[in-house]
């Protein structure tokens, strides 16, 4: 920016302040607050008919953390919950990398109309691909079981491992290949050795794109998945909308909140250690 | 920008609240079509109903601030809690003379002496409906919960029974199998139903609250633990279609959970005067009697005895004889820390 | 060679994996079975069904408004908030406006769920909905729009200066007309997201207002005809035409916002 009068100076930064503040404050209110408040009535007592009881009677208290952590069942469940999220992801990555590799290949003309074609299942509402996945799955008797929940997840998805993926390995320098090739190595070391490494921003951030929202989800169990494969999301769920008991619910919910954050914190630390897409 | 603001505007003015509707928040099935066709004609308004399926589910709803609606239909306990939360209109009797009608031994009970917030409207027991034929080519007995939780039986019925997918519900039968009270708070005695229904869980099909109907109707579950009601329309949906099999319910010896469903106000209701005129026609003795003729339901209305099917009013698992009255309980809400405990419960035998 | 045909195989698989269920969904829309389990004849009737269903059509009607209007709002503060995080990059917006994207929409729904509970002791409806989407359409809106301003040649800008225009006439001369169709896909992705929108909406849609995915969530856990298909068809066609268009608008700020 060239150098300012003070009157633009100033005009600048009120500008500054015009366009920053609504926007913030809007998400102040709406996301950071209620964050704060959800982190809040963990350590609250339930109310005697379900909700939160009034701090005035019962105080604070760390008796949903207590009970979270008194019983192995809870951390099973948040167990199996990470496990599913890494199985899906180890799928999604095993799907989208040829797929990713196929668009990259193409001629350029194509690849638009290949990514467009890899988008448009991503247009159809995700209660839409759960339901397609129980039709298919009813008549094979595989409804109700772990393997439809992870079908279910690999597919609603599949498209967030795709992009990134296709993102960056279409910066990829094909003379390196190339290089790599005069050399004398395979097509496997060349895979390996080369396009790999480059390629693993991608796959961390479609990586994380896939993990954590695996992490949350109850739709997919709740739909697709026997009595035995809840998950965490439907444990949440439950007591909100079920058991109405808020404080062991939003217990929950930031023992949910730390693990994003720590699987957030560990993917983006990778990225940047390998330099960012 | 404009247009969005008017749209904003129209949006949050608009929903459809005809003045002359009456709001419903009423289980799946309680009320038949033409009752409530002969209803709205009589009083010239409409009636919308939504439905739940589980009145934990209608608490929580309300708990996450519900509003709108004019009645609910909730059974005793749930009645119970929404009093103590001040959260129902105190009837006017003046609006109500078919009141009377209401049988005496309805007529005080636990979660609403006085009938001052609530009118019984039905009653259903929570007991085993199973293919007779099907029991009696393997020698299996009929009458107790033994039949859902003992593995001797249920080796010969693997895959073909299901539950509940009820805490309460699941537990009580648990519990009264075991001797205990419905209502029994010992964590210990908790535990070993929590265990009997672990044990006996390998057996089942699944856990389910309105699918039974269907399947023990079309001959793919041979017992399911649900509604009296649900297993009447089984039965007569069993014989509409001719199958080759009888369905049956009773009461196992043990003893039931008995429900009791009122009609209650709510205190948000936008037209009460409405709820009142619904609730007096539904003490007529005619109407009332649709539940029972219709649904199966238990009917807590003596004017509506008269009215009802020999074979409904006759039937011991819906209309219980008094020595079996004995053996049935009502449903109590548990305190927060209780229902907590049982959650949690719930979950482990969700998942082991 | 042998290795470029076993790519095409598993590219091909993946797209058949990828497009398959769907096209069963569309596929037995048509079904003239009320069970749905297998293939009976052709007809159209469930369509018909549809469109006398009160219940249906009060949710359509819900989930446009509510999507015009959150749209509407996100995208003019997403694209304030994205012209923010390109030009001056101020402390905490990034994490303000990203955060709500990144996180799973559980923990965003049952946060507003406490937060208009308790707090504000709101009865759940329209402007709770609302108030949701908004939120989490800003962020998306910002990602792109701030895509958009990435990608600009910043002497466009010393060169308007330069010439005399004062920042305001920069803006709307130049900058704005730039970004429009940053903006315009921003809207069209927001109205997308909002019409789709289930897991949040489900906390805090309380009773008495569903939108069309809650309609379809309780249609498919109480009795699954191929009416649901029908919805669902209806609705893949809608958000297909969105997407299409906002890519129309803007290719490239979208490949590189992904």
């Amino acid at each position: 920016m060239p150098a300012s009068f003070s009157r633009t100076d100033q005009g600048a930064r009120l500008t500054r302040w015009l366009v920053t503040l609504p926007p913030a404050l809007f998400l102040v209110v709406f996301f950071l607050i209620p964050a704060l408040i959800m982190a809040a009535a963990s350590f609250r007592e339930p109310g005697e008919f379900g909700g939160l009881a009034p701090l005035a009677e019962r105080g604070f208290s760390l008796d949903a953390y207590r009970f979270v952590f008194d019983d192995v069942i809870y951390a099973w469940i948040l167990a199996k919950s990470f496990a599913v999220a890494g199985l899906t992801t180890l799928l999604c990555l095993v799907l989208a990398y040829p797929l990713a590799v196929l668009i990259v290949r193409s001629p350029k003309r194509r690849r638009d109309l290949l990514v467009l074609l890899v988008i448009l299942p991503f247009a159809s509402n995700f209660l839409i691909r759960i339901y397609a996945w129980m039709i298919i799955l009813g008549p094979l008797d595989l409804l109700y079981s772990p393997v439809a929940v992870i079908a279910g997840m690999v597919y609603v998805h599949l498209p967030f491992m795709i992009l990134p993926l296709y993102t960056n390995l279409e910066k990829h320098d094909p003379a390196l290949l190339e290089a790599a090739q005069d050399l004398g190595a395979g097509g496997w070391a060349r895979f390996w050795r080369v396009t790999w490494p480059l390629s693993l921003p991608g796959v961390l951030s479609g990586s994380a794109l896939v993990f954590i929202p695996v992490l949350g989800m109850f739709a997919v169990p709740e739909l697709l998945g026997g009595t035995g494969d809840r998950l965490i999301g439907n444990l949440i769920k439950e007591q909100f909308l079920d058991n109405r008991d808020w404080p062991l619910g939003a217990a929950l919910s930031l023992l949910l909140t730390l693990a994003v954050l720590a699987v957030a914190g560990i993917s983006s630390a990778l990225t940047r250690n390998r330099g960012q897409t | 920008m404009r247009l969005a603001l008017l749209v904003l505007l129209l949006a949050l003015a608009a929903p459809g609240r005809a003045d002359d509707t009456l709001h419903l928040y009423i289980w799946n099935n309680y009320i038949s079509a033409e009752t409530a066709a002969r209803f709205e004609a009589w009083c010239g308004c409409r009636l919308k109903q939504d439905y739940y399926s589980d009145n934990e589910e209608m608490l929580a709803k309300l708990e996450a601030g519900a509003a709108g609606y004019d009645l609910l239909v909730p059974t005793g306990n749930a009645v119970h809690t929404l009093i103590r939360k001040r959260e129902l209109l105190p009837l006017d009797g003046q609006r109500l003379p078919h009141l009377g009608n209401v049988a005496a031994a309805f007529a005080a009970p636990w979660y609403d002496p006085g009938l001052r917030h609530a009118v019984p409207y039905a009653t259903t027991v929570t007991l085993l409906g199973f293919n007779a034929t099907k029991l009696a080519e393997r020698g299996l007995p009929t009458d107790t919960w033994a039949l859902v939780f003992e593995p001797e039986h249920l080796k010969k019925l693997k895959g073909k029974v299901t539950v509940l997918n009820s805490q309460r519900e699941l537990m009580a039968a648990a519990l009264r199998y075991l001797g205990h009270p419905v209502n029994d708070t010992d964590p210990d005695h908790w535990r070993a139903a929590r265990d009997l229904i672990v044990r006996a869980k390998p057996y089942w099909a699944t856990f389910s609250n309105s699918t039974y109907i269907k399947d023990l109707a079309i001959g793919n579950i041979w017992v399911a633990h649900g509604y009296s009601n649900d297993m009447f329309r089984a039965r007569e949906d069993a014989r509409a279609a001719r199958r080759p099999f009888a369905i049956g319910f009773a009461i196992p010896k043990e003893g039931a959970v008995l429900a009791v469903d009122n009609f209650v106000i709510h205190k948000s209701a936008r037209r009460p005067d409405l709820a009142h005129r619904f609730i007096d026609f539904m003490l007529q003795g005619e109407n009332a009697a649709d539940v029972s003729n219709l649904i199966g339901a238990g009917n807590p209305n003596r004017a509506a005895l008269p009215h009802i099917r020999p074979e409904v009013a006759g039937e011991p698992a819906i209309f219980p004889p008094p020595e079996a009255l004995g053996r049935l309980e009502m449903l109590r809400d548990l305190e927060p820390k209780q229902r907590r405990l049982m959650s949690r419960l719930w979950t482990e035998i969700k998942v082991k | 060679m042998r290795r470029g045909v076993w790519l095409w195989a598993a590219g091909l698989a993946t797209y058949a994996f990828l497009y398959v269920p769907l096209a069963v969904v569309v596929l037995f829309s048509f079904n003239d079975s009320e069970l749905n389990a297998s293939w009976v004849g052709f007809t159209t009737r469930w369509y018909g069904k549809l469109l006398g269903n009160p219940d249906m059509l009060q949710a359509a009607a819900n989930s446009l408004l509510i999507a015009i209007a959150s749209s509407t709002i996100a995208t003019v503060l997403g694209t304030m908030a994205g012209i923010s995080l390109h030009r001056w990059q101020p402390p905490l917006l990034p994490f303000l406006v990203l955060t709500p994207v990144a996180m799973p929409e559980i923990l965003l729904g049952v946060s507003l769920l406490l937060f208009f509970r308790q707090v504000l002791d709101l009865t759940l409806g329209l402007f709770s909905i609302l108030a949701a989407h908004i939120t989490f359409s800003i962020g998306f809106v910002a990602i792109i729009v701030r895509a958009r301003l990435a990608g600009m040649d910043e002497d466009i800008f010393e060169a308007a200066r330069d010439l005399g225009a004062t920042p305001w006439r920069t803006f709307t001369r130049v900058t704005f007309p730039l970004i429009v169709p940053g903006i315009v896909a921003g809207f069209l992705m927001s109205f997308t997201l909002s019409i789709d929108d289930f897991v949040i909406t489900f906390f805090v849609a309380g009773v008495g207002v569903t939108t069309l995915p809650l309609q379809i969530y309780s249609m498919i856990k109480v009795a699954v005809t191929p009416e649901v298909n029908a919805i669902s068809t209806l609705l893949m066609a809608l958000t297909l035409t969105l997407i299409a268009l906002a890519l129309r608008f803007a290719p490239e700020t979208l490949r590189k916002s992904a």
